[in-house]
């Protein structure tokens, strides 16, 4: 048995079936589209003209036919409209949201206690309310025993000002590294 | 020749051309790239969309949506004001660097 994925691409009503191996293709090539865009203030739009495009080609591929999209027929397509080059140096850009550099601190700005949940949102690019609720739930379910967890995170965390001199701390270590 | 120093020219080139296609009249993402696609400049759609972008913020091109045939509305570019003027400047300075360029041939 074969799975098939329903997809739909930006702008067109009608939803294309991916063998699953194409489904991977083709988010793969979205996501590092989105990594290399990162900078853009506009990444949103770029992305969805790509979407777009990228369904305009599939559908010329299909013919009208009703049938399953192969692999084989995206990485065409993809190769086709050639990965997302924003012409300045997008190498740098492309650090991944899991191998940028980060570190475990503590964060004023914004601290409910001692700014540990705050840490944890920049080191996990989480939003602080949700490391909240996962903590406050977290807390619960252990019986009290993650406030002690909390409370030694807050005493051997190292402490900075804000998200600010924290992105300036990992840029100084990076550069140390 | 050196094809690294003269993809960094041809980079540079490549907005200037699309504003030059773009000012002869409203065009489509597929008719920019089928307009460059004989020449020395061909591009592909994942260059092509975040320049248009850019372009787009620095108010040198505009775009407007128009329903097609085939599928799903499609942008069609036009020049905006800045951009015509960009233009302008950059024929009358490419006119002048083949000038020189000629010129300081010249043996003397």
């Amino acid at each position: 048995m074969k799975t098939v994925i329903n997809v739909s691409l930006s702008g067109h009503p009608k939803t294309f079936q991916l063998e699953e191996d194409a489904y991977k293709a083709l988010q793969a090539y979205l996501d590092r589209a989105r990594a290399r865009l990162s900078r853009d203030p506009d990444h949103e739009e770029v992305l969805r003209d790509l979407e777009q495009s990228i369904g305009e080609k599939l559908g010329k591929s299909l013919r009208g036919d009703d049938r399953v999209v192969s692999r084989k027929e995206v990485e065409v397509v993809l190769e086709e409209i050639g990965a997302v080059n924003t012409g300045n140096g997008e190498a740098a850009a492309e650090t991944t949201p899991f191998d940028r550099p980060r570190r475990f601190c503590r964060i004023d700005e914004g601290k409910w206690f001692f700014g540990v949940c705050q840490g944890l949102s920049a080191y996990s690019d989480i939003a602080v309310e949700w490391v909240r609720v996962i903590f406050i739930i977290g807390t619960f379910f252990t019986g009290g025993a993650l406030i002690l967890v909390y409370l030694l995170l807050a005493f051997v965390l190292p402490q900075v000002r804000d998200r600010r001199e924290y992105d300036a701390s990992l840029r100084t270590r990076a550069g140390t590294a | 020749m050196d094809p690294d120093k003269f993809n960094t020219l041809r980079k540079g080139f490549l907005e200037f051309l699309i504003l030059s296609i773009v000012s002869s009249g409203r065009v489509y993402v597929a008719d920019l790239m089928q307009r460059l696609s004989k020449t020395d400049f061909a591009t592909q759609e994942g260059t092509l969309y975040p320049l248009l972008s850019k372009m787009r913020r620095e108010q040198l091109l505009d775009y407007e949506w128009q329903e097609s045939d085939t599928g799903p509305p499609r942008k069609y570019y036009k020049l905006a004001a800045t951009g015509r003027k960009q233009l302008a400047e950059f024929r009358e300075y490419w006119k002048s660097l083949t000038g020189l360029i000629e010129e300081l041939g010249k043996p003397s």
